[in-house]
């Protein structure tokens, strides 16, 4: 009887002064006060893919600027979904380090299940799969992408390692929106710690 | 030749076959394959490149076994491990020089370095020494041909197929070891046929085509079984695009009689299809001159509506002998059914009786006789016409046979050819005078041997001094040939088109046949045709003359030349020209140019504005080969079935669905028909044709007669004044018919018209190769460049006929056998 009494005090006492509100609270200002796990993408942060990261594709070229693609179209036959097409051409003036270059190359973003079979039957390691990741857009024909786009440097560069966040700023320009990152200002070296 | 069998044993299984066979041969038959570089079919044995080797008992050291004939009790094994290592290296070393430039090279994927490497090679090699360069570009042999000798396996496959084969032989080998080069003398550009042989038969990307260079990987391409349709040698071969463009043209060495075997016209003229230049829409002509597109049913309502004005006695057309079989039929039943006339022709060149004539002598209306039958012969006649020209395939077919059993050629023909390299006696006959040359002939046999045959007497009344007086030729020179002919166990006649053209020779050439039938017996006749599909024309009864099958017709009508006295005379209301350019052909080029323009209701139909086609009141454009389905038959009887790669660009539409759909508008029981149906109906129409079956098989024959022969055996040289020439024309060896001048390939080979004279007249006219003259006759004057063609007579000029502007009719006169021209060296101003 009397124990009971007892729980009854401390019941009226814990209610009085919020304990399992406070207690429940706890967690959240505890989160209050830590350091923000949400990436604030896009308007400030940027998620940079690992090297192993398998995004949209990439033409490379080699030191002396010459395209590295040969146009033996190895990487339409590997690729299982048909989404790459490439005409070749001659072209002697050393626009490429053969004398095979490509008159069309493009790619379907929309057919690509990013398998990266072109990579591996790629000879001079021209195709690659970069780490751009952001593919929407308004129309289906945007997901073509062309030679000249594929072309133009990465906003990653292959060597570096990613995995980490870095600041970015959000841009809306005529061509559309893009998340344009910094990647020499990480914002979080380790991101996966703090999850 | 004997023909003894030998047993041996490869890898234990017994198997025989004939003796001299090769260890290669005899391994394939018993179902093992051996790895070859350097073997080709029908080339001479060289065994350099130790692919083949095969280990035979009781022999120390391995063997070449494409150069070791079969012996008897033989015991060959090709798979032990000592074969499989040898191969395996032999591949190392090979790879020790070769660039492994794969993804550059357009033999990627087919080539057979590669599928050799894949199958018998090292996994590795272990060689670490530089590889030897010739040089670091590509670099051009000719229009066609470009050279990467740094993938060169040295197998001579080319050297040897340009000798022995296309018989240029402009191709070597530079330096030894591993800095041998097969390429041209100092590499320069070849001046050859420009075939592409070398492209065809290299096992790497050594030679490739300049024309397909960078264009497609061999995987990419669809392809279709076609017959080329730029002469009636009828060469199969397998056409192949990329998308919507035609990018090459290959034989496919398993597929038809030619097997590798493709003239510079087969393997570049494709390119027509795709030309820029081709009719798109039907086109009407308007008050002012100009043309105006219309629409098909508005195109086919005016020509139903010309042909009912016109009335059949009035309507005519003629059809190029360059369509299918069953465009054929269905164009002379359509002329005969539903425009109720039998004026038509397939040719504007010649007339009804000549080919009548030409029919019967040379056995077309018979069954089919096979070209390798023919070139087999003890003895081989090429009579008339430009062999190496007009079916430069048929030439390269002669050559290596010859080379191989080394049986006896002749040729008597008025121009220069080089088959005459091969030939064992090469006579040169004055233009239109075949009839006298094969009298002389006929007479020398006589003389030598005893014959009492019907039609036989006139001939004993003649001289050979006489007669070798009116043809040119030695008459020592026919003595021997007739000696030739009777020692011949087996006897092959070709019979060019001179004999058409000049309405001469046709009955000669019978009577010849019949006397070597009685004597040799085995004698076998092949006409030499310059369209693809001149002998199915004739089959489908496309003839004014002849119904299909070779039935005489109930109402005969006008030939070309009658079409045109009509048309001249203002009788013709209704003129359909399907493929064939009239004005540009015909041997008289003023008087079919005032005719034309006196026709009623003009209707062309072709692929590109012809000639005639500017003068037409309705120009309908027109599929060619490679873009329809149907038959061909080749000038051996062969019949041939082709595919389409591709179907015909916006309003292009087959002369098949155009007559169907015209027939349907003015008859409403004319079907509207698709190629399987009119092939059915040739099947029971036509006889000849009702066993023919699947992609390839000779005709049978046809029983009527379409001609009495009986020669006149009175003969006379063609009139030509001093320092005249006689002027002959037909295909050169790169352009075929109207057809292939809109060729960009072709036209790089040669671009416009020249005219060839022998090196005699050439050095009497002070000219050489290249030089301009100015051919002159009849008021025209033309300046061409000067070809020279060793071999061709003094007095004997040739232009060829494939050129639009450049016209040779303009210089003919239809009233003379042979045209004359006067030829004088074109010297510039002030010079």
């Amino acid at each position: 009887m009397k124990e009971k009494k007892r729980e009854g005090v401390l019941d009226i006492l814990k209610k009085v002064l919020f304990v399992d509100i406070l207690k429940g609270l706890s967690v959240t200002l505890k989160y209050n006060v830590s350091r923000s796990v949400t990436v604030r993408y896009p308007d400030e942060e940027k998620w940079i893919p690992y090297q192993r990261f398998r995004g949209a594709h990439t033409l490379n070229r080699d030191e002396e600027g010459r395209e590295l693609c040969v146009a033996c179209e190895l990487c339409v036959k590997a690729c299982p979904t048909g989404c790459i097409t490439v005409v070749p051409q001659e072209d002697d003036t050393g626009r490429g380090i053969a004398d095979r270059v490509p008159k069309i190359w493009k790619v379907d973003l929309v057919r690509c299940l990013f398998c990266g079979y072109c990579e591996d039957a790629c000879p001079t390691t021209a195709v690659r799969l970069g780490r751009d990741y952001e593919l929407a857009c308004f129309n289906r024909t945007d997901a073509v992408r062309d030679r000249e786009r594929l072309l133009r440097p990465q906003e990653v560069p292959e060597g570096f390692e990613g995995g980490m966040v870095v600041s970015a700023r959000f841009e809306r320009t005529k061509e559309g929106i893009r998340v344009k990152p910094d990647i020499w200002k990480p914002r979080d070296k380790d991101w996966w710690k703090k999850v | 030749m004997t023909t003894g069998l030998v047993t041996l044993k490869i890898n234990g299984r017994e198997v025989t076959v004939r003796e001299g066979t090769l260890i290669l041969d005899a391994a394939k038959e018993a179902g093992f394959d051996i790895p070859t570089f350097c073997y080709q079919a029908n080339l001479s044995g060289l065994g350099s490149c130790r692919m083949c080797l095969v280990e035979i008992e009781g022999q120390r050291k391995l063997q070449p076994s494409c150069i070791t004939p079969v012996m008897p009790d033989m015991n060959v094994f090709t798979e032990t491990d000592t074969v499989k290592m040898t191969r395996s290296a032999m591949l190392e070393f090979l790879l020790s020089n070769h660039p492994l430039d794969c993804p550059v090279c357009d033999k990627g994927g087919e080539c057979e370095l590669q599928d050799l490497v894949y199958k018998h090679g090292p996994r590795k090699g272990r060689f670490a020494e530089d590889k030897v360069r010739h040089h670091d570009k590509d670099y051009i042999l000719s229009p066609v041909i470009v050279k990467n000798a740094n993938r060169c396996v040295q197998c001579m496959r080319c050297v040897r197929v340009c000798k022995e084969v296309v018989g240029r032989g402009v191709l070597g080998a530079v330096g030894r070891g591993v800095h041998q080069e097969e390429t041209s003398f100092l590499r320069t550009r070849l001046d050859c046929d420009h075939c592409g042989m070398c492209i065809e038969v290299c096992p790497v990307g050594s030679f490739m085509r300049l024309p397909y260079r960078y264009r497609a990987r061999p995987w990419d391409l669809v392809s279709a079984r076609s017959v080329c349709g730029y002469c009636a040698t009828g060469c199969r071969l397998t056409l192949e695009r990329r998308g919507d463009t035609v990018v090459r043209a290959i034989a496919n060495p398993e597929d038809g009689f030619n097997r590798k075997l493709l003239c510079a016209r087969g393997r570049f003229g494709y390119d027509v299809m795709n030309s820029e230049e081709r009719i798109k829409t039907p086109l009407v002509k308007e008050r002012d001159g100009s043309f105006r597109p219309v629409s098909w049913d508005r195109a086919l309502e005016l020509m139903k509506e010309a042909i009912l004005r016109a009335g059949p006695e009035r309507a005519a057309g003629v059809a190029s002998a360059t369509l299918t079989n069953e465009e054929l039929y269905l164009f002379q039943k359509f002329m005969r059914k539903v425009v109720g006339t039998a004026n038509m022709d397939s040719t504007s060149r010649w007339s009804a009786e000549s080919s009548l004539k030409f029919m019967e002598a040379a056995g077309i209306r018979g069954g089919g006789t096979s070209v390798y039958q023919c070139a087999e012969s003890d003895v081989v006649v090429v009579l008339g016409g430009q062999l190496s020209e007009e079916n430069p395939v048929t030439d390269y077919i002669l050559r290596y046979i010859n080379g191989a059993r080394r049986n006896t050629l002749v040729i008597a023909s008025p121009r220069g050819m080089k088959l005459d390299s091969s030939a064992q006696l090469s006579v040169r006959t004055v233009p239109a005078t075949t009839g006298a040359f094969i009298a002389a002939l006929l007479k020398a046999l006589v003389e030598k041997k005893e014959v009492s045959m019907e039609g036989m007497e006139a001939v004993k009344g003649l001289t050979v001094e006489e007669l070798s007086g009116v043809c040119g030729v030695n008459a020592d020179d026919i003595r021997w040939i007739a000696a030739r002919l009777l020692t011949a166990g087996s006897v092959g006649v070709l019979a060019g088109t001179d004999m058409l053209r000049y309405d001469d020779g046709a009955e000669e050439l019978a009577l010849l046949v019949r006397l070597l039938e009685n004597t040799v017996r085995d004698v076998r006749v092949l006409p030499l045709l310059d369209r693809a599909n001149q002998r199915g024309a004739w089959d489908m009864g496309v003839h004014p003359y002849l119904e299909p099958g070779y039935r005489p017709a109930q109402r005969r009508g006008h030939d070309v030349h009658g079409i045109v006295e009509l048309a001249d005379s203002g009788g013709l209301g209704f003129l359909y020209l399907l493929g064939e350019d009239v004005l540009g052909l015909y041997p008289d080029r003023a008087g079919v140019e005032r005719a034309l323009s006196r026709v009623g209701f003009l209707v062309v139909q072709d692929s590109f504005m012809t000639g005639s086609a500017p003068m037409a009141n309705l120009v309908l454009p027109m599929a060619m080969y490679g873009e329809k389905h149907g038959t061909m038959t080749n000038q051996e009887g062969r019949v041939q079935r082709m595919e389409a790669v591709r179907r015909p660009e916006g309003e292009v539409r087959t002369p098949l669905e155009t007559i169907g759909r015209a027939g349907n508008l003015i008859e409403k029981d004319f079907p509207v028909v698709r190629p399987g149906d009119v092939w059915k109906e040739i099947q029971k129409q036509v006889p000849g044709y009702g066993e023919v079956r699947g992609m390839e098989a000779f005709k049978g024959a046809s029983a009527d007669q379409v001609a009495e022969l009986k020669p006149s055996f009175s003969y006379a040289v063609p009139e030509r004044a001093e320092g005249e020439f006689w002027l002959l024309t037909g295909n050169h060896l790169f352009h075929g018919a109207r057809l292939s001048q809109h060729s960009g390939i072709l036209r790089e080979l040669l671009g416009g018209c020249v005219v060839e004279i022998g090196s005699t007249a050439a050095q009497r006219l002070g000219v050489g190769e290249g030089d301009m003259v100015e051919v002159e006759a009849r008021g025209y004057r033309e300046r061409l460049p000067v070809r020279i063609r060793e071999g061709t007579p003094d007095g004997v000029a040739f232009m060829p006929e494939n050129f639009d502007g450049k016209d040779a009719n303009r210089f003919f006169d239809k009233d003379r056998v042979v045209s004359t021209v006067r030829i004088r060296p074109y010297k510039k101003q002030g010079e």
